[in-house]
């Protein structure tokens, strides 16, 4: 092991903090690489899912995710295996990562697709995040991405959880095939 | 490559460089793959959540029998009591029942308050046999995560791959030829950064309590000191950098609970302290 502590901040005994990030943002994968990643060798077609009210405040209620589901981002293979992406909102982060179900019905995997942080309310208020929608890997702005290996405390993934829980009731409830 | 998935509790990233090695991605994805299934495995083997694990079998049985368990579990076990050891007893994974109670982890026993023993009372015998003198509440979410983060680097260090980086939700080890910048978050605004050094080959870990909901009326602090088995609660960060994850991960409690950076215990794990 090699350890250079930085000098400033151990000689003068404070804490010297970098500019002030709007947002921390990491992108990890697009949605192609986390298709291949999850299902290596399968053919996935878009199957944009309908989903009536009843369905919506079932989800909303077993998984306490209360933002709508965007019902465009799932796909279907040919053997019943699914593949959708999500968003989830805590506190202090909003990730969007994909979920592959299997053809019987278990979560295949799951990978994180994209990670942008902020602390407070900001995250979750609906014009905070527009600004980040549709963004990728190339767009800098207000998205702070060179920093790579930060230390802190341990931020929960409940939410992602929560999320991950929403998804596997609405397959139970609108993709799963119908028992004959 | 950089790919990051829910595991432990939190987001664990893995990356990556192959650099001018010959490394087809489709052979990469399989060695992160793997590295994630390391971690997956720790998961399962150590999780007090998990009624089922490994660490769940020893809290209900170690007082009662004898117990053969799997050899990372034991190599967890063996560490913990080491630096049990060392920090004269500051750290202690034996705390799980004060946070049983405090809500903070799951009461899978549903036993009546009784005195539980603490990691003195655990005895290791090779080859990978356990059993405890005392009923026990272990938990181990001070130091299996660090412990998860060093296999996967092993896996990907076992392999071509010139350097990388494991972080488990802020626990994280890098190697690799080139040193990099670690930053800490400010724990009076988590949003600003903090250059704590450049690290080469080593690990870093952290611990404050910005994560934690405050409304709440009762402690929702991780950290229980062993001697009083009261919850502590800290306004600073306390990080410790050490040459392998798991040192750095158990160390950081001992750093929160102690508050003295030049504790002998870090010296004799080639570890530095930080408090911010």
């Amino acid at each position: 092991m090699q350890w250079n502590p930085n000098p400033i901040r151990i000689l003068a005994g404070i804490t010297i903090a970098s500019a002030p990030l709007y947002a921390h943002a990491k992108i990890y994968i697009s949605v192609d690489q986390a298709q291949k990643l999850i299902f290596p060798n399968k053919q996935f077609t878009k199957y944009p899912v309908v989903l009536t009210k009843d369905i919506q405040d079932k989800m909303h209620s077993a998984s306490s995710v209360s933002h709508p589901f965007k019902s465009d981002r799932t796909w279907k293979a040919s053997d019943g295996s699914w593949f959708i992406v999500d968003e989830v909102v805590g506190k202090h982060e909003m990730i969007t990562y994909a979920v592959g179900i299997s053809s019987i019905g278990t979560v295949q995997s799951i990978e994180i697709m994209e990670y942008v942080e902020s602390y407070g309310y900001e995250v979750a208020e609906e014009v905070w995040r527009k600004q980040f929608i549709g963004k990728s890997a190339d767009d800098a702005i207000k998205l702070k991405k060179d920093i790579q290996n930060i230390s802190g405390a341990t931020l929960s993934c409940k939410h992602l959880t929560d999320g991950v829980k929403r998804i596997m009731v609405m397959y139970d409830l609108a993709l799963k095939p119908k028992a004959k | 490559m950089i790919r990051c998935k829910p595991l432990l509790g939190t987001y664990v990233e893995i990356s990556a460089e192959i650099g001018s090695i010959n490394m087809t991605s489709f052979e990469l994805d399989e060695v992160i793959n793997t590295s994630f299934s390391a971690i997956k495995l720790v998961q399962d083997l150590m999780g007090f959540h998990h009624p089922d694990s490994e660490l769940s079998k020893i809290n209900t049985l170690a007082h009662k029998e004898v117990l053969e368990i799997h050899p990372w579990t034991f190599e967890v076990l063996r560490i913990a009591k080491e630096i049990h050891k060392a920090s004269l007893g500051m750290f202690d994974c034996g705390v799980g029942s004060r946070l049983v109670e405090a809500g903070l982890l799951p009461n899978h026993q549903r036993a009546s308050t009784q005195a539980w023993g603490g990691l003195a009372d655990l005895i290791l015998e090779e080859p990978n046999l356990v059993n405890s003198m005392r009923p026990i509440q272990i938990d181990l979410g001070g130091i299996a995560k660090g412990f998860a983060v060093d296999k996967a680097v092993e896996i990907l260090k076992s392999t071509a791959i010139q350097s990388g980086l494991v972080n488990a939700g802020g626990d994280m080890r890098v190697f690799g030829t080139q040193a990099q910048e670690i930053q800490v978050r400010s724990p009076s605004n988590p949003n600003d950064l903090i250059f704590i050094g450049l690290l080469q080959d080593g690990a870093v870990a952290s611990t404050s309590l910005y994560y934690c909901d405050a409304t709440k009326s009762r402690s929702r602090s991780p950290i229980v000191n062993p001697m009083t088995m009261e919850q502590i609660e800290f306004t600073e960060s306390y990080s410790v950098v050490a040459p392998k994850c798991i040192y750095a991960d158990a160390l950081t409690k001992v750093l929160t609970i102690t508050k003295n950076s030049t504790h002998p215990c870090f010296a004799e794990f080639s570890a530095h302290a930080i408090r911010i």
